[in-house]
């Protein structure tokens, strides 16, 4: 097995473990959890990419509302802090590609020769 | 802000904001496909899968660069506020634009492979050791699949069940996803430009994003500044003169939590600043009908009690006030979301109509 089959079937493995988690969630753990899901169906197909992707962030959570261990006041404190790293490291790295990207140009559209497509005007006349 | 969850919540308003995103969508892809191949590096010939994957591609860019650009600008300009009401819907169909840029590439390069194109797509270029041909593939299938991820989780159950500070942290991948597209772009496409067009639009798309999100944390720094409290329990707000009916002033506590304290009917209440969908801020939305508007995305909520008008549910911390002489404080310990706090009547002839 080479390391592009091995990548892939990880990534099978995880989607196989994560449907599994979908089923079962969507069809009972939803309704175990939020009252608002309870009754509603049709939008439970919508979030089968979502568990499939992140199936243990799902069971770590599914088993905070099992369990009740959750701090509510948690859920009222974003992560300002974030906004300013950033703003600081966002502009800083796209320069740093950019550049890096310009410095690997072999040509430059400049250091291209001009190629004559068609006859000059006055040989066509 | 169902009371049930539905597929997708529309209205008037998400109408038109879809509507104009998918006619810019079908003008871009209509120019770049039929309008004006020259500025676009057309000039050499190739064939309509390449110069599709190339529309896809550059339509991708473009869209993520817009969506990136209505964050750091709404926090800048409130005028900017309509655009991210629906930026979610915006950043589905960006994924639906990605993934035809990608399947257009597999299809056309990895169509005759041996093996399976997408094994083929892994490990066609392994070249991590040099900088000249370096597979930029890698950092494009990153930032899909963090697409994919940011769009796979983008109902409103998820953020109720994720909670916003978890759900939020998920989707800061956008940050790394955008330079990795930068990365993608750089040492791809921007590789083999025969003229300068391309060059120019993609570095100014790259710039406006780096430059707002600059601005912005600049922008929250300084004003993080102004509303910091002072320590202590009670925590000093303003002077009562300096409310407004209908508005509020907005505190930094110590905790690092954030209070909106509101003066509604000639009384104050306080509540967490931090909307319960989003986390939007809801001291910079103002009272309509006893109710008070997340300038976000619209929901609602009564300063005296926070708590969402029934049918719905969602709720926020409450905050217990006091006058001190003139001084209006709070306390800096919330109490639990949902709890009604009785709210505190400021002399008639103090409060500003």
């Amino acid at each position: 097995m080479n390391q592009a089959e091995a990548i892939l079937l990880g990534l099978r493995i995880w989607g196989s473990i994560g449907a599994i988690v979908a089923a079962v969630f969507l069809t009972i753990g939803m309704d175990r959890i939020d009252e608002d899901a309870r009754g509603a169906y049709v939008f439970r197909p919508l979030l089968i990419p979502g568990v499939l992707v992140i199936w243990p962030l799902v069971l770590w959570r599914w088993h905070i509302y099992e369990t009740g261990s959750e701090a509510p006041a948690k859920r009222y404190q974003p992560p300002r802090k974030a906004h300013f790293a950033v703003g600081m490291i966002l502009p800083l790295a796209i320069c740093v590609i950019i550049l890096a990207g310009l410095n690997l140009r072999q040509t430059w559209p400049g250091q291209i020769a001009p190629m004559q497509l068609s006859q000059p005007a006055e040989t066509s006349q | 802000m169902s009371v049930k969850y539905v597929p997708v919540q529309w209205n008037r308003n998400k109408w038109i904001y879809d509507g104009v995103m998918l006619a810019g969508v079908g003008l871009f892809l209509w120019i770049f496909l039929s309008a004006s191949p020259s500025i676009l590096s057309h000039e050499r010939a190739i064939n309509p899968q390449v110069h599709n994957a190339r529309a896809f591609g550059a339509c991708a860019f473009l869209m993520l660069t817009v969506i990136l650009c209505i964050g750091p600008l709404a926090r800048l300009d409130e005028r900017f506020l309509p655009l991210l009401y629906n930026r979610r819907h915006f950043g589905v169909m960006t994924v639906f634009v990605a993934l035809t840029h990608a399947s257009y590439i597999l299809d056309w390069y990895f169509a005759f492979s041996m093996s399976d194109k997408y094994e083929a797509l892994l490990f066609a270029n392994t070249s991590f050791g040099q900088t000249a041909g370096f597979p930029f593939e890698v950092f494009g299938i990153f930032a899909l699949i963090v697409l994919i991820i940011l769009a796979a989780t983008s109902h409103d159950f998820w953020m109720k069940f994720l909670t916003p500070p978890v759900w939020k942290r998920i989707h800061y991948l956008i940050y790394p996803a955008y330079i990795a597209v930068v990365a993608h772009v750089s040492l791809g496409i921007l590789q083999d430009q025969q003229n300068q067009g391309f060059t120019v639009l993609f570095i100014a798309g790259a710039a406006a994003v780096g430059i707002t999100h600059l601005l912005a944390a600049l922008h929250e720094r300084r004003k993080a500044a102004e509303i910091a409290g002072t320590p202590g329990q009670w925590v000093d707000i303003c002077d009562a003169s300096e409310m407004t009916e209908g508005f509020a002033k907005i505190k930094l506590l110590p905790n690092g939590e954030r209070v909106a304290v509101f003066l509604m009917d000639g009384q104050l209440s306080a509540i967490s600043n931090a909307c319960a969908h989003q986390n939007g801020p809801l001291g910079e939305g103002r009272i309509l009908d006893c109710l008070v508007t997340c300038p976000w995305h619209g929901f609602q909520y009564d300063v005296r009690t926070g708590r969402s008008p029934a049918p719905f549910t969602e709720m926020v911390p409450t905050y217990n006030l006091r006058l001190d002489g003139t001084r209006v404080r709070v306390d800096v310990n919330a109490n639990a979301p949902g709890t009604p706090v009785d709210p505190v009547p400021l002399p008639a002839a103090r409060a500003t109509a």
